[in-house]
Parts: C-alpha cells; structure tokens; sequence
C-alpha cells in the first residue's frame, strides 16, 4: 500500500463523514462565490462596448430633476460632439404589473444607431422605427418574457407623467449588455405626456476617447449659472454614481463574505478534529511502528487539504456551472443581467479553501505530536 | 417512557470541542440570519411609524413616489375649502401643500460620492400636520429665506449638513440652521424647507403632494371617497398613515435577500451538527445498548438524540441573537426603492426575530440530528454491549 493510498483510504474510511465534511465546505464555498460576484457586480457593473465614447449629461440637483429642451443646440455645438439625443425615463407600468420589470426611455429615434450602435436589428426595423412615430422597440429579453413580437401594440401607464401611451413594437433588438429596455420617441412622448420644452437627461456621443474630458468640461461649464445647471460624465462614471447611492451595500455584503469565510473554517476544522480523534489509536500504533510526527502530520495535512479540495473543486466548480450556463436574470428576477464569475474571484475562493485545508489540520496535529503512544493505544473513542 | 432531558443536555457537553464549534457555526447562520431580517425591520418600522392618524395624504395617480406626484395649483384651491377639513382656531382649514424634490448631494466622506436626499419644502401647517417631527438643535427656517433645517441623521451621513454649514443644490446654496428628528419616522430621511422658497429655487409650478386634517374619521372616509370619484381629479386620497406603511419596497428584496442567505448557510450548519451528532452517536454506541437493555424504547432513544441535537443548535441560536445584539439601534442608510432619496434607518432586532431566529436554529438542529438519530434508535442491543 502506497502513502497515496493510505491517505485516500482514511479520508474516505467513514464515507458519510467525508461526505459530509465535502459537502459543508462546497456550500460555503458556492455562497462565497455567488457573493463575491454580486458585490462585483454592484461596484463595478457591466460595461457596453460604445460606453467609452458616451457621455450622460443630467440636472446637476438630481437625476429626477428635468431639462429645458433648448440646451440641445447648445451641446450640439460644443467640438468634439458627434451626436446628441434627449433620454427620458418613462417609468411605465406594464398591464398590471405591480412594478416596473423594464426601463422605457424616449429619445430621438434617428440617433439610436449612431450613439447606441450595439443594438442590433435588421435595417428594416431600424427603418420602420425610425419612420413611425408611435413605434417603439423592445430588448429581446423583454421580448421573451412577455411574448411579444414585432407589430405587436402594448400600452404603458407611466409612474412619472400623467398620462399612458400605446405603442407598436418595430423591432427587436439584441447585442448590448442589457436588452430589455425599451425605447421609444421624445416626440411621441411630448405630444402624449404634453412635456414639450423638457427632457429627462441628454446622452451624446463624442468623437475620440481624448475629446471626452474636454467635452464634460464644456458642457458644465456652458451651464453654470444659468437656471438649470448640468453634470456631464462619461457614462461610467454615470453608473458608479448609481452604486454610491445604493449606500452601505458594499460593506454589508463584505461583512457577511467574512462571517461565511469564518463559519466555514470553524466546521471545517472541527470535522477534520473529530476525524483525525477517532483514529488516534491508529495513529499511535504508527508512532509505535515508528512513524515520526513529520510523517503523521503529512498524512494528516494531506487528507484534510484533499477533503478541502474536493469541497472547492464542487462548490467553486458548481457556482461557475450554474452562473455561466443558467439563466442569470430568470434566477435573480431580473436584478442581475450578467453574473460573471471571475477568474480572480474562483482563485480567491480557492485560497480560501487551501488555508482552510491547512488550518484544519493544525488542532489535529498537535494533540497527536503530544499524545503518548501508550495513552493513544488505549484511548476507546 | 421519555429520555430523562438532563441525559441529553448533559451529553451535549461531553465532546466540547466538536460541541462548540457547532454550536459557533449555527450561531454565525443565525446572527447573519437575524442581521438581515432587522434591517428590513428597521426599514419597515420607519415607514409603518410615520403619519397621523388623522391626516389624509393627497397624491397624482400612478406615481409611485411623493417626488413624482404634482397636484396642480387649481386641484389645490378646489381641495382646501373641501367641508370634511378640520380648520383651526382662526378658522382657517388644515391643509398643507408641499414640494417634494430630490437632490444630489456628496456622502459624509468624500470618497463615498453622492446620493439623493429628500428636501420637502413646507408650509407652517405641514409643519403642525406633522407633530412627529420635533426641533432638536438651532431654530426653524425662516420664511422667504435659504434656509434648511435637516434631520439629524441625514446630518450625520452627508456633507455640509450641520448648522452654520451650507450645502449647494444646483446654482442655488441653503444655510442648515437647524436639525430635527422624526422619532423614528419617514421624516428622519429628510430636509425641510419653506415651501415657497423650494418652488421659486427649484422652478416648480405645482406642489407635489397635500396632506389634509380630517375633521372626524368618517369626515376622512368621506374626503377620499370625494377626492377620488371626481372625475375632474386625477388624485389618488389615502390616509396618511397608510400611504407611509405601503411603502415596502425597499424593504421585500432584504428580506429575500436575508432568507436566501439562511438557507445557504443553514445547510452547510445542518452538516456541521449531522458530522457532531454521527460522532456522538459513534462514541456512545454502548451506553445506547444499555439504554435498551434498561428498557427505553426505539423511539425514546430517537426523540431523545433529535432533542439533543436541537438542544444543541439552539444554544447556538440564542448565542448567535446575542451576537447580533450590538448591532440594534445602530444606524445606516441605503436608497430607497419607494422615494429613490436616502433613507436612514436602525438595524431593529425585535423580540419576534430573535424568536426566529431561535425556531431556525433548533430546527436546523433537529434536521440535522434525524438521521444520526435513527442510526442510534437503530443499534442492536447485542452489538451495541458489546462495542468497544
């Protein structure tokens, strides 16, 4: 009989203990994972790949604050500006939906393609919405979920205006990182909603990455003072603006990563304890037979790494399984669209694993390096 | 005949060393578990703990946050000669129309960024409508000036919110000459101003809400149902107290969020205590045998090791309300689904959640202990003597 094998037949002697050691660490390891990944998401979300050249210009009061219309020429002009287009929250319910599942903005049809290019239709629904007024277009996400089709008319009471506004589906799209809004015309909006002379926020598109700090500057600049001043950033710095607002959620999901790290290795290191307790009579006939206490606590190190192991290779490997080939937002209700598990976060949770490994084995080896073998052969547990 | 208890309980000392550390794990499940729950409790409690019961709150249909409701000003002058009102000494009616607008402003430390506050701005009624709410440092606003009163704890968590100091909204600066509190209510969330003062800055020409003192309760009754059958009115009429406690909406993903976490945890807990209790069933494979010799029954035997197993986890239970403990009362502040400002609220560890919290853990012990426990209930006699 190999060492190999020696530890192999240890770790597996009681099956439903190893079992169940395995198990324990691979659940944790998951709820680790899957914690990670959203505290990943939340602080860094996912980014389009035209999000480089974009920049979201709102009320400098806030986000819910409109803007005059008028400020369009105005940004148009500024240089480096390629295309500009008003963006308004619609907030609108669907049939009976207690809340909203998908975000409607109305903007200037014509510059879908050239600020949004990752949308991707067939021309003939780029055509067909850029031409008719009522048309919208829907994420095919939202598609999916609801069974709509092109042609298709649907209807949206909005939470925002006082008014609801019917629509016809033009297209479908796909491609960019969240498909599931839905976009529609500003011009539609005003004549329905009567917000002529408003929109909610300006999104524009500027030449080269090198025009974008420039660009901001302008803009904020060109609307100090006046009655509604701005805030243009690029539209990452848009979006990390929303994660400040969520507030304390980062610290919270942190604190709750450390106290499952630390559950885990207080059951973890009890199990391998109990294990290595069990077979101290065996232990000290290998003293007897004159093993040194290196090679026992190799052989006791060795099997709680593998036991460590075989939980990370389950948990880690089932988290990546399930995040990368399930269906993201049907699990989450929609919260999250993508749910990426990094190659960091994976060797992270690893490393949690193999230190658990190695603390497990320690309370286990010190009470065989000081156990006497004539006490250990008589121990009855 | 039943196990005698102190067996048992005695038994779950025995083994110390794996006892403990079960009993920790199952406490950490239950403190994660309980942490969570109390921030949706906080979260509930100051919405449920906000309003008058007298007061009927007057909204836009279909919005769903005061800041994007507007009553417009000819809806308002038809409402505040409405008969059911309750009017004051001078007989004037209790009506208050107030602005609701949400403003960017930058967190404590700097590098925490920005987040949106609720500033309400208020008539001297609204301030009477609203007896919650209470001066606690510096004075009231003047009227016709910039000046802001702020709650204490959105004091605490943004910048530039103590007296004396001025925070900058747009073009505009307001100097915070006082802190409130709202003992516990929606109010704690929000900075007040003079209503005229907050329409002329933020160029609004309609009022976002009205809150009204109804002159009886069937008086209420009757305005809502008049409010809201006019067909003139696109106004939704709810009681004050009513309209705060349907604002769950921040509150139902925590929840979610907490009972997912319990049962992931719960499940790793409920193998930590299935390895101890295997063990321990192990080690006393002998005294099982002599349990059955004296003449306790299978089933005795069973409910005695489920109940230890409980006993167990329970004690973890009420070891891991005790670590969540120091956490109640402790303030925070995340966005609100309902408003979209930040809310502040306290972590609430109510006795009914440590309950919970206590049931979760004896039946994660119970669960965890079945299946060693029939393993025990199990053991024939014979062997069982004779094990070493």
């Amino acid at each position: 009989m190999t060492i190999g094998s020696f530890i192999l037949k240890n770790a597996l002697r009681n099956k439903r203990r190893a079992t169940l050691s395995v198990l324990s660490v691979a659940v944790s390891l998951f709820l680790l994972v899957a914690l990670q990944v959203t505290l990943r998401e939340i602080t860094l979300p996912p980014e389009d790949i035209g999000a480089a050249l974009r920049v979201a210009v709102r009320n400098k009061i806030s986000l819910a604050n409109p803007l005059p219309a008028r400020q369009l020429p105005i940004i148009e002009r500024v240089p480096g500006v390629e295309t500009v287009s008003p963006f308004t929250w619609f907030g609108g319910k669907y049939k009976n939906e207690e809340n909203m599942t998908f975000a409607q903005f109305a903007m200037d049809a014509k510059k879908l393609r050239r600020i949004f290019g990752e949308a991707k239709m067939s021309e003939a629904e780029y055509r067909d919405f850029e031409e008719t007024k009522d048309s919208c277009i829907i994420g095919k996400l939202t598609a999916q979920k609801y069974q709509l089709k092109v042609g298709d008319r649907i209807s949206l009471e909005s939470t925002i205006y006082p008014c609801s506004l019917a629509f016809k589906i033009a297209g479908i799209y796909s491609g960019t990182i969240d498909d599931r809004n839905m976009l529609f015309h500003q011009e539609y909006l005003d004549e329905g909603c009567g917000t002529q002379g408003s929109v909610g926020m300006w999104w524009l598109k500027v030449k080269s990455i090198g025009d974008m700090p420039k660009v901001t500057e302008t803009i904020n600049r060109a609307f100090a003072n006046s009655s509604a001043e701005v805030r243009a950033e690029s539209e990452r710095a848009f979006q990390l603006s929303f994660i400040s607002m969520m507030g304390n959620v980062k610290v919270f999901v942190a604190s709750i990563c450390s106290v499952v790290v630390f559950t885990l290795v207080l059951v973890s290191a009890s199990t391998m304890s109990m294990a290595v307790r069990e077979r101290l009579r065996e232990l000290a006939i290998l003293k007897a037979v004159g093993f040194r206490r290196r090679e026992l606590f190799a052989l006791i190190l060795a099997e709680s790494f593998g036991l460590a192991m075989a939980g990370a290779v389950l948990g880690i490997g089932g988290a990546y399984l399930l995040f990368t080939y399930g269906s993201v937002p049907k699990m989450t209700n929609g919260v999250f669209v993508v749910f990426e598990v990094t190659p960091k976060i994976m060797a992270i949770a690893g490393l949690v694993a193999s230190v658990l490994g190695v603390i497990a084995s320690i309370a286990p080896s010190v009470s065989v390096a000081r156990m006497s073998v004539v006490n250990g052969l008589r121990t009855l547990d | 005949m039943a196990l005698p208890l102190k067996y048992n309980f005695r038994n779950v000392f025995v083994r110390w060393r794996a006892t403990v550390a079960t009993i920790l794990g199952v406490a950490l499940v239950v403190a994660v578990f309980v942490l969570v729950q109390s921030l949706a409790a906080g979260l509930e409690k100051a919405s449920r703990n906000t309003g008058d019961a007298r007061n009927v709150m007057i909204v836009r249909k279909g919005a769903t946050a005061e800041s994007s409701s507007q009553v417009t000003r000819e809806q308002f002058k038809t409402i505040k000669y409405l008969p059911q009102i309750a009017r004051d000494a001078k007989d004037q009616p209790l009506v208050s129309a107030d602005v609701v607008i949400l403003i960017s402003l930058p967190r404590h430390r700097a590098t925490n960024g920005e987040a949106n506050v609720l500033v309400r701005g208020i008539t001297p009624v609204g301030m009477q409508l609203r007896p919650q709410v209470a001066l606690v440092d510096g004075r009231w606003f003047a009227p016709g000036k910039r000046e802001a009163v702020v709650s204490s704890r959105i004091g605490e968590r943004f910048a530039n919110c103590q007296i004396g100091e001025t925070f900058k909204t747009g073009g505009h600066e307001f100097t915070v000459v006082g802190l409130m509190e709202g003992g516990g209510s929606a109010f704690d969330s929000e900075i007040w101003v003079d209503a005229d003062e907050a329409r002329s800055v933020f160029d609004r020409e309609n009022y976002s809400s009205v809150l009204v003192r109804a002159a009886s309760p069937a008086g209420a009754q009757e305005l809502i149902s008049r409010i809201e059958s006019d067909k003139r009115f696109p106004l939704r009429a709810v009681m004050e107290v009513k309209y705060y406690s349907e604002q769950t909406r921040t509150a139902v993903p925590i929840k979610v969020l907490g009972n997912l976490l319990g049962t992931a945890m719960s499940i790793g807990a409920i193998f930590a205590a299935m390895n101890t209790m295997y063990a321990s069933v192990g080690a006393r494979t002998r005294e099982i045998g002599t349990l059955r010799v004296l003449g306790y029954r299978r089933r005795t035997v069973l409910a005695g090791f489920v109940l230890e197993g409980a006993m167990l986890a329970g004690i973890g239970g009420l070891i891991g309300c005790l670590f969540a403990l120091p956490m109640h009362g402790y303030s925070t502040g995340m966005m609100s689904f309902d408003t979209w400002g930040e809310v502040a609220f306290q972590f609430r560890i109510t006795p009914w959640l440590a309950v919970k919290g206590v049931v979760f853990s004896l039946v994660i012990g119970a669960v965890g202990s079945f299946l060693p426990a029939i393993r025990a209930s199990r053991l024939p006699v014979i062997a069982a003597l004779k094990a070493v």
